[in-house]
């Protein structure tokens, strides 16, 4: 099996706090503070309500699996998933540290960064159960 | 926004007089020896002079061309020969849209649509790393850097969710593969016509998990044409037209980087709004569709469509599948010529070819008996689009 390379990200203007805060394990979330929706992934205007009046939260990196599948014939395999956060948007990630089996829906996950050969830090989640 | 009733007043104006389409078998094998009969603009001048012939008409009569999404409008024109006025470049879904507008609009008389695409031959590349900006991480479908990075990846999370929302089951979906194939066996265009069994589909393998490779589309080169024109003035034709009674179009767009709710709800929020639209305008409902043509670049389109256009309930698609059958062996046949899965993949294209001969009566073993209604849908990249083709 060989070691995961994961294919870099391009920050734009826009998601460049995102990694920054990722970089300090923060999972950043873009919080609309005229609606008072968060949402996925992070925009300079609100796509719920058109406003432009927006803030950076910091999310709890608690969430649920929505859906997933496992890219077995991938090498190494990997679980890609879409993962529902406590603060209300769905992003697509990787389930990580978890037995690939038995992952279900609904299960609770915790964020937990990885960081790439480039030096970005990909938030990634685990099975609560899994985290000290 | 209540009263309004989209399209409504373009009920029964437009026909297809004329379908053409390469050779896709030869082609095939040709490319799978190393060889490259044509470019994208070659496959779709063929099939151009086959709608043409097809329809009985003279190229000198064409005003209008819809050119598809790999060939460059104003090159498909110098390839053609032709100098319309009035055209444009869309997938075979918006360029019938927009050609039925063209046409009731005066804006130009008989409009050929043509596609042509050497995506085998070519190596074009619909996942991967290199798709499509991947890494941007916010490119539409796109999420590169967790590994994301093709169509499959898509719907396999789609059918997770859906399988766990309503109890269908891969066994379940395996009847689509079955169905198309007894379908291509019985087309003498298709490319696969090898007949399969459940058993045969669950012992193919993963590629993104739960979907297994007779879920996935073919990828082949070729090209299909066709020639629409107002309803009257195709009734006065040599050929017998298909009339386009009902279209519809409704986006899922403001959400499409995580997929809400095109994959939360499964198109249905737009399936909803196109029902109405296209079966109100055809005065006609999902009990008078003789067959259905849905674009299955995966296998997974079909319970979702069926669910999502009012064929059976929500979560209902494995009891339809069961009960009622979705092949011409039983109940509502779906994608009469094996579609994406086992005739040709050419975008949703071909499945307009089959449908104007299913109510021409031309499909020989595969004919629907009595064909009345047939129905288009695509439902990808955030666009659920319908067509209820009819006399």
């Amino acid at each position: 099996m060989s070691e995961r390379k994961y294919i870099e990200p391009q920050p734009s203007a826009e998601t460049q706090p995102f990694w920054d805060g990722a970089k300090q394990g923060k999972l950043l979330v873009r919080s609309c503070r005229s609606c008072d929706k968060a949402h996925w992934y992070p925009r300079n205007h609100c796509p719920l309500c058109g406003s432009r009046d927006l803030e950076w939260i910091e999310a709890s990196g608690k969430g649920e699996v929505y859906s997933y599948s496992y890219m077995r014939r991938a090498d190494p395999p990997y679980v890609m998933a879409y993962v529902t956060l406590a603060e209300g948007p769905t992003m697509m990630t990787n389930l990580v540290e978890c037995d690939a089996d038995k992952i279900r829906i609904g299960d609770k996950v915790q964020v937990k960064f990885i960081e790439t050969s480039g030096g970005v830090h990909l938030p990634m989640f685990t099975p609560q159960s899994a985290v000290p | 926004m209540s009263d309004l009733k989209p399209g409504a007043s373009l009920a029964g104006t437009t026909a297809m007089v004329g379908v053409g389409h390469s050779d896709w078998i030869a082609d095939y094998a040709a490319v799978r020896g190393g060889t490259k009969p044509h470019d994208s603009f070659g496959y779709a001048a063929i099939a151009f002079n086959r709608a043409l012939a097809d329809a009985g008409i003279d190229k000198s009569e064409i005003n209008g061309l819809v050119s598809g999404p790999p060939t460059a409008h104003e090159r498909m024109c110098e390839v053609l020969g032709i100098d319309p006025n009035w055209g444009t470049q869309a997938d075979a879904m918006m360029g019938i849209q927009a050609a039925m507008m063209a046409i009731a609009t005066g804006m130009c008389e008989v409009v050929a649509l043509v596609y042509g695409n050497d995506q085998r031959s070519a190596a074009v590349n619909y996942g991967g790393s290199n798709a499509a900006g991947g890494n941007a991480f916010l490119s539409y479908i796109y999420h590169a850097p967790w590994g994301f990075t093709s169509q499959g990846a898509l719907y396999a999370i789609m059918l997770r969710r859906f399988m766990h929302d309503t109890g269908f089951t891969e066994r379940d979906l395996a009847e689509v593969a079955v169905a198309q194939r007894l379908h291509s066996s019985l087309n003498p265009h298709a490319l696969m016509k090898k007949r399969v069994t459940v058993d045969d589909y669950m012992a193919t393998h993963y590629v993104c998990e739960p979907l297994h490779l007779l879920d996935y589309c073919l990828i082949n080169d070729g090209g299909v044409a066709f020639i629409m024109m107002s309803a009257e003035r195709a009734r006065r034709g040599k050929r017998k037209p298909a009339v386009i009674h009902g279209i519809g179009r409704h986006d899922l767009s403001r959400e499409a980087t995580s997929l809400e709710p095109r994959l939360t709800n499964f198109y249905r929020p737009a399936q909803k709004k196109v029902a109405e639209q296209a079966f109100n305008m055809a005065g006609a409902g999902p009990k008078d569709i003789s067959c259905l043509q849905i674009y299955d670049s995966f296998s997974v389109h079909i319970p979702l469509a069926l669910e999502g256009y009012g064929y059976c309930g929500y979560g209902e698609a494995a009891k339809f599948f069961r009960d009622t059958g979705i092949s011409l062996a039983r109940g509502l046949p779906v994608n009469t010529s094996g579609g994406h899965l086992s005739e040709s993949y050419m975008q949703g294209w071909n499945h307009q070819v089959e449908a104007v001969r299913q109510i021409r009566g031309e499909c020989g073993e595969r004919q629907v008996k009595d064909c009345r209604f047939v129905h288009y849908s695509s439902d990808v990249a955030g666009k659920a689009l319908s067509i209820i083709y009819g006399h």
